[in-house]
């Protein structure tokens, strides 16, 4: 029985959701009804909980492009990219996406929690390289880390001169330093100050990886992200990035001007022992990824949903993490009550991300809604109006007021 | 002179630890060396990592997560440190 024993609080708290209401870790779409709409317990839902960004899952070039290949090419690869799972079609995809970006090689993994992963234990060796990463970077990343097996450094969140100081102490003993930050933090939508930390990392001969797998299409004038909107896409050593959010297939990336980037295709496992993408997958996100270079109107429209509802939420007094951005999420004090207040929302038709401690910066409970260029004028004024009920309801959503 | 609810320790380092866990410790657990972190102060394993970070400004010294994730109680915390403290100084 011990197997089962460390499981049985979390299956308790799991368990428990079920009983008080619907679990948000049990979501099921049973019918997509379009880019924002899916029937979530027979009931027709606004969809504010994906990371559809640009609306790409039904574009109809990209739905043409993966039945093409599907046709033409099959429906899998059976194989990985290292030994027998490489088609022109994967290929042709990285040109275009370090075209896109401006870098000058890119190699494209099979996820986006690959990529990071096969990124760094693919770069460092244990036995003389340090990493050192921001503290709320994404699970892959400290995976990507325990990989490597290398000797891993926290620093605080966004906060260059703690990376500084980490630097600074480093044992002199360590060849190669890979540091790793995000573009935009998908859990408050906050943005990392990207220009000063390749000041720091370089002032150190570290190397800077920055994943943009949120702001990837989203941020900078050409979509190239949080790097390009700090004007240091020409800076940063590792750009990575994931199919599954502008993109909406599925598929992940590392790009650099560092030739050297071209050996993660035989230093990285994550790269060498799982299944390539499939030319279905790989021709959807090429599609997309044409689209949205040929369409800013897409990123426009986005900005322009995302500044309404950060705006229609502030003016309700909601604690919000950050400024406007395609992530809007909104503080609660507990864990029970964001339950509540995520429960309320989709008792409304409103479908946005709950997320609780351990898994959120500083302690805080909070609802994540991200927003897509997919979203009507009907679906904003839906989120508008269950997130104005909600305020009513959840007064611990907002911000204190001075008595 | 021993605060309430701490261990008669003449470790400075234990006592700058303690008083970086009381506001975490809810239960009230009387620290001594032998409590454990998670199982006994009931921290998340991501709240660990923040004292830490809280530890590493306090004495200026970089503690490595894979060092963190073998840390159980707080006398191995206290004890890494002084190892850390050692090696960077």
């Amino acid at each position: 029985m011990s197997l089962f024993d460390k499981f049985e609080k979390t299956a308790a708290l799991y368990n428990s959701l079920s009983e008080m209401g619907k679990n948000p870790f049990a979501v099921v779409m049973e019918e997509v009804l379009g880019p924002t709409r899916a029937r979530i317990k027979g009931r027709e839902t606004v969809l504010a909980g994906t990371h559809n960004y640009l609306g790409q899952t039904f574009e109809p070039k990209a739905i043409a492009a993966a039945k093409r290949a599907l046709d033409e090419e099959g429906t899998g690869t059976t194989g990985s990219r290292f030994a027998n799972g490489t088609f022109a079609g994967h290929k042709s995809l990285e040109r275009a996406l370090a075209d896109y970006l401006g870098l000058n090689y890119c190699v494209v993994f099979s996820t986006g929690y690959v990529a990071n992963l096969g990124a760094i234990a693919g770069l460092v060796d244990p036995s003389e390289d340090v990493v050192l990463i921001d503290a709320d970077c994404h699970a892959c990343i400290y995976d990507g880390c325990q990989l490597s097996g290398a000797e891993t450094i926290r620093f605080r969140h966004n906060d260059p001169e703690s990376l500084d100081k980490r630097l600074q102490r480093l044992d002199p003993k360590f060849k190669g330093k890979l540091v790793c930050i995000e573009g935009m933090y998908s859990m408050y939508g906050d943005i990392a100050p990207v220009k000063e930390f390749v000041d720091v990392a370089h002032k150190h001969g570290a190397y800077l990886l920055v994943d943009e797998a949120h702001s990837f299409g989203v941020y900078g004038a050409k979509g190239r992200g949080v790097c390009e909107a700090e004007g240091v896409m020409d800076k940063i050593d590792f750009y990575s990035g994931t199919f599954s959010k502008a993109l909406a297939a599925i598929g992940g990336f590392v790009a650099s001007n560092h030739p050297e980037a071209e050996y993660l295709r035989f230093s990285s496992r994550p790269y060498k022992f799982t299944a390539s993408p499939s030319p279905a997958t790989i021709a959807s996100a090429h599609a997309a990824l044409d689209n949205i270079a040929l369409t800013p109107a897409l990123k426009a429209k986005l900005w322009e949903n995302a500044r309404r509802l950060h705006a229609a939420l502030t003016q309700f007094g909601l604690r919000l993490a950050a400024p406007p951005a395609p992530v809007i999420s909104v503080l609660l004090p507990t864990k029970e009550e964001a339950f509540a207040a995520w429960n309320f929302l989709l008792d409304r038709g409103v479908y946005v991300n709950m997320a609780i401690p351990p898994g959120t910066p500083g302690k805080e409970s909070l609802l994540r809604l991200a927003v897509s260029s997919a979203h009507s004028g009907d679906d904003i004024d839906r989120l508008v109006g269950a997130y104005g009920q909600m305020a009513e309801a959840f007064p611990s959503a907002r911000v204190a007021l001075a008595s | 002179m021993t605060e309430p609810g701490v261990e008669e320790d003449n470790d400075l380092v234990f006592h700058r630890i303690c008083a970086l866990l009381a506001p975490l410790n809810h239960k009230g657990v009387t620290l001594t060396r032998d409590v454990d972190l998670v199982a006994d102060l009931e921290i998340d394993s991501v709240s660990v990592l923040d004292v830490v970070m809280e530890v590493e400004d306090a004495y200026d010294i970089s503690i490595p997560v894979n060092t963190i994730s073998e840390i159980r109680t707080l006398g191995e915390l206290v004890d890494a440190i002084h190892a850390i403290k050692k090696g960077q100084g």
